[in-house]
């Protein structure tokens, strides 16, 4: 088990955001979460990644207690993870930005800068190496952003609806090169809107709902179940919900 | 009977140190931003009255009344000409742009008024009165007494009105506030004017009851930061507790230790909050 | 030839710098320019934390003013050398560096800026207190040289020359440290700290690691300059002006750039010569005024100093030029 999550909760003040929360991972596993906004989804990634301290509840990751870890002991233990507003580091080149990532693992500029060229190459972003990374738009940041994480070369990666906003060709694309990602042996859990995305990435799905999850499975079960449907459309006729894209 | 007088003078300047640093707090609770000119808000707010006192004549509530507004305009001057702007940006810009307001009104003021110390013409308050064998100086006492009120005032206003919460709702969520129809920008500036006008009219209180020059605005400044680390983020409540504590150690470390000291005590007072409790008595850090 | 076009800025500089005395050798050029390399270390020392990490901080006096008693200190009290005394004050104000680094850089960066001016207030009025160090008085160096170690010169020359050595070894650290992960680092912290904790960073190292660097070199220019001058007093050694002057200096010609407080410095000490004697007595005063609006048009226009101007000035031309 590469990663566990049991009993997570996270309140602020007397506000639950995630409430009794379990997550289990094996290696190699592409995990999606989905729920509707406000559902704790982006909280319990940031439990998960360390950004934000858990209430209540324990986090193991490859027989580490991680816990009460800083994100930076995250990181160096091999959990990555994008955000959901894309936080590129804005003034910096497109390479800098991912050589920062790179120097985790390679100390050395030249080591960092090659190992930071070839994750360039690998999800695309050659062209624009030297571009600064506030002359990329959207997709190129969450692009930047994802480039960056794999240059730690984690174990595991969080993904925070780092496909959002694409365009259909660039959605193809994301979805490949996560696919890429994967079968280069990165465990990935994933949030992700887009139904697209999560049934033909993940293999296993979470729904959340008010900081539960409230069902757990394969994908075609899951978004079958009728308290996850009732999570995204409300009960009755005269709930106004998403629908799930 | 000597200590319980410098008790209460320690208190009762506190409360003055209350009410302006409720103004700083207030800032920073809603923006996360830290003024570092405010200390100077509170020096002009003084010189206003001066200037309200000699030319025109006005007694205290004339030239609070002036301090507190002048004030208040230039607080939403600033915002609409410098803060709002480098709200969005970096760090940097941040920091410098009230330290350098602050050089800038202070060394205007120098070069304006001269470093001497001034103090108001006597004004119909004065005297001493004795309270139960403590001797009070009037305007000490009237200053002090109106800073809790106006602090207990403010906070109040910030609860239990519909402009109070609208404030508190652009601080708590920004995103959220527009979508009911408040505009974060005009509640900033508000915030901002209030913010000044708190120094301005703890100016006037202050220029009652003490002399002073241009070089006390950045005493006043560092003893704001103290009050509010020590009340905690964003907390008026805080600030008026902790604007008293630092009075009274202000006042105990200049009896007990020697004037030179009442400063020293209060910053390494800052310093130990940092390490010990960043927090403060009422906030989150 | 990319190297020699880069290296081209540098080998001018170089040379400018190392000409100026031998062209302009009046005492009045050479006052100017040992106080120009003085004010471009400083810059230049508190650049690495609050240029290049973010971490904004407005007291760093304190350092300058530790540096500057320590040498004169130990020649008052032991009849030592000034120059011998110079690592204590690195030793001391590595020490208050970490002391005010490990409890502010956990919160957000106003606490730390807030932080600096109380430190630097707190040491200013104490040692105006404390007779060991002079109280209000100061002190002061050797009045005649006891042998070449008091580096008491009659001329500025030497001088000029030492703190020329000195600057160059600070800005060549200052390139090593651009190239190096804990450059790279620094900027991560800077455009975004959160991010930087994601990818691994250790943030809270890494700012007092900067901290610190910044903290000895600063002490080193305030050494020199008590050296120099022979004198120190809480004012002149703690004063806010000290701690503005590296601010504005920095931030004027380019936070966080190699050569930005170099640029800054080449604008600023000229234009402080000029209103410092323009105004006479008031001098200070004006000067100040000066400074403090300065610094809010920086903030408010452009925050990345001279620098950042010139190179949108220079962009907008070549797109101009290329458009077509």
């Amino acid at each position: 088990m590469l990663l566990e999550a049991k009993a997570v909760s996270k309140a602020f003040g007397s506000f639950f955001a995630v409430r009794d929360a379990d997550l289990f991972v094996d290696e190699g596993e592409i995990i999606g979460l989905i729920g509707p906004n406000g559902a704790g989804k982006s909280t319990f990634f940031n439990c998960l990644a360390g950004d934000a301290v858990p209430t209540t509840g324990k986090i193991v990751f490859a027989g580490q207690d991680v816990t009460h870890a800083l994100p930076e002991v995250h990181a160096r233990l091999g959990i990555g993870r994008t955000f959901q507003v894309p936080a590129t580091f804005e003034d910096m080149t497109v390479l800098d930005n991912v050589m920062v990532g790179a120097f985790l693992r390679h100390p050395h500029h030249n080591d960092a800068r090659d190992r930071a060229r070839q994750t360039l190459e690998l999800t695309g972003l050659k062209a624009h190496t030297d571009m600064a990374a506030h002359a990329l738009g959207t997709p190129g940041r969450k692009r930047l952003e994802i480039a960056r994480v794999l240059a730690t070369s984690p174990r595991l990666m969080l993904l925070d609806e780092s496909l959002a906003g694409l365009t259909p060709t660039e959605l193809q694309e994301a979805i490949g090169l996560v696919r890429r990602i994967h079968e280069m042996g990165v465990t990935i859990v994933i949030v992700e809107h887009i139904m697209e995305v999560i049934m033909t990435l993940a293999r296993r799905v979470m729904a959340f709902n008010q900081g539960h999850v409230i069902a757990s499975g394969k994908p075609e079960e899951v978004v079958r179940e009728e308290a996850v449907i009732e999570a995204y459309l409300g009960r009755g006729r005269h709930s106004k919900r998403r629908r799930p894209t | 009977m000597l200590l319980l007088q410098v008790i209460v003078g320690g208190l009762l300047l506190g409360a003055i140190y209350a009410l302006f640093s409720s103004g700083l707090t207030l800032i920073w609770g809603m923006m996360n931003f830290i003024n570092f000119a405010h200390g100077e808000f509170v020096m002009l707010g003084m010189y206003v009255s001066l200037l309200v006192v000699v030319w025109l004549g006005g007694g205290p509530a004339v030239f609070g009344f002036a301090s507190a507004f002048a004030l208040f305009v230039l607080g939403i001057f600033v915002y609409f000409s410098l803060i709002r702007y480098v709200l969005r940006g970096p760090m940097l810009a941040q920091i410098l742009s009230t330290f350098g307001l602050a050089l800038l009104l202070r060394y205007t003021a120098f070069w304006i008024f001269s470093a001497n110390f001034v103090s108001l013409p006597q004004t119909s308050l004065s005297g001493t009165i004795n309270v139960g064998g403590i001797l009070m100086p009037v305007p000490q006492l009237v200053a002090g007494i109106i800073a809790i009120l106006l602090t207990v005032g403010l906070h109040l206003m910030l609860t239990r009105t519909t402009v109070g919460s609208q404030l508190l709702a652009v601080s708590e969520d920004r995103g959220a506030a527009m979508l009911m129809g408040i505009r974060p920008d005009r509640m900033q500036a508000l915030a901002w004017g209030l913010s000044a006008g708190a120094a301005g009219i703890a100016g006037a209180l202050m220029a009652i009851a003490y002399p002073w020059s241009p070089s006390v605005g950045e005493t006043f400044g560092l003893t704001a930061f103290v009050v509010v680390a020590l009340g905690g983020f964003g907390s008026v409540p805080g600030a008026l507790i902790a604007g008293l504590i630092i009075g009274l150690i202000q006042a105990l470390s200049a009896f007990w230790f020697g004037p030179i000291y009442k400063d020293i005590v209060v910053y390494a007072l800052f310093v130990a909050l940092l390490w010990l409790r960043p927090q403060g008595l009422m906030g989150k850090a | 030839m990319k190297n020699v076009r880069a290296l081209t800025p540098t080998v001018l500089l170089a040379a400018g710098l190392l000409v100026y005395p031998l062209i302009f050798s009046g005492p009045f050029y050479l006052d100017v320019g040992v106080t120009f390399l003085l004010a471009a270390i400083s810059a230049s020392a508190w650049n690495i934390v609050g240029g290049y990490a973010g971490q904004v901080s407005v007291g760093h006096a304190m350092f300058f003013g530790l540096g500057a008693y320590a040498p004169l200190l130990c020649y008052t009290l032991f009849g030592w050398a000034p120059i011998a005394g110079i690592p204590f004050g690195i030793a001391f104000s590595v020490a208050l560096a970490v002391l005010i680094g490990l409890p502010t850089f956990r919160l957000t960066g106003h606490y730390f800026s807030m932080a600096t001016i109380a430190v630097a207030e707190l040491i200013r009025i104490y040692f105006g207190t404390w007779d060991l160090v002079g109280a209000a008085i100061g002190l002061q160096g050797p009045a005649t040289a006891r042998g070449w170690w008091d580096l008491t010169f009659r001329s500025e020359l030497p001088y000029y020359f030492i703190f020329l050595a000195v600057l160059a070894i600070l800005l060549r650290v200052t390139f090593m440290i651009e190239r190096h992960r804990f450059g790279y680092y620094l900027r991560a912290i800077k455009a975004g700290e959160r991010a930087a904790r994601s990818l691994g960073v250790p943030v809270q190292q890494v700012k007092i690691k900067a901290l610190a660097l910044s903290a000895a070199f600063t002490s080193i220019a305030g050494s020199l300059y008590s050296v120099k001058t022979g004198f120190i007093d809480p004012e002149s050694g703690f004063g806010i002006l000290v701690s503005v002057q590296m601010v504005i200096i920095a931030a004027l010609g380019g936070a966080g750039r190699l050569y930005g407080p170099l640029i800054g410095a080449l604008i600023l000490i000229p234009l402080q010569t000029v209103t410092n004697t323009w105004f006479g007595g008031g001098g200070t005063g004006l000067t100040f005024i000066l400074y403090g609006g300065i610094i809010v048009l920086i903030a408010r226009y452009e925050p990345g100093g001279v620098s950042e101007l010139w190179e949108q000035v220079v962009s907008r031309r070549w797109r101009r030029k290329h458009a077509s």
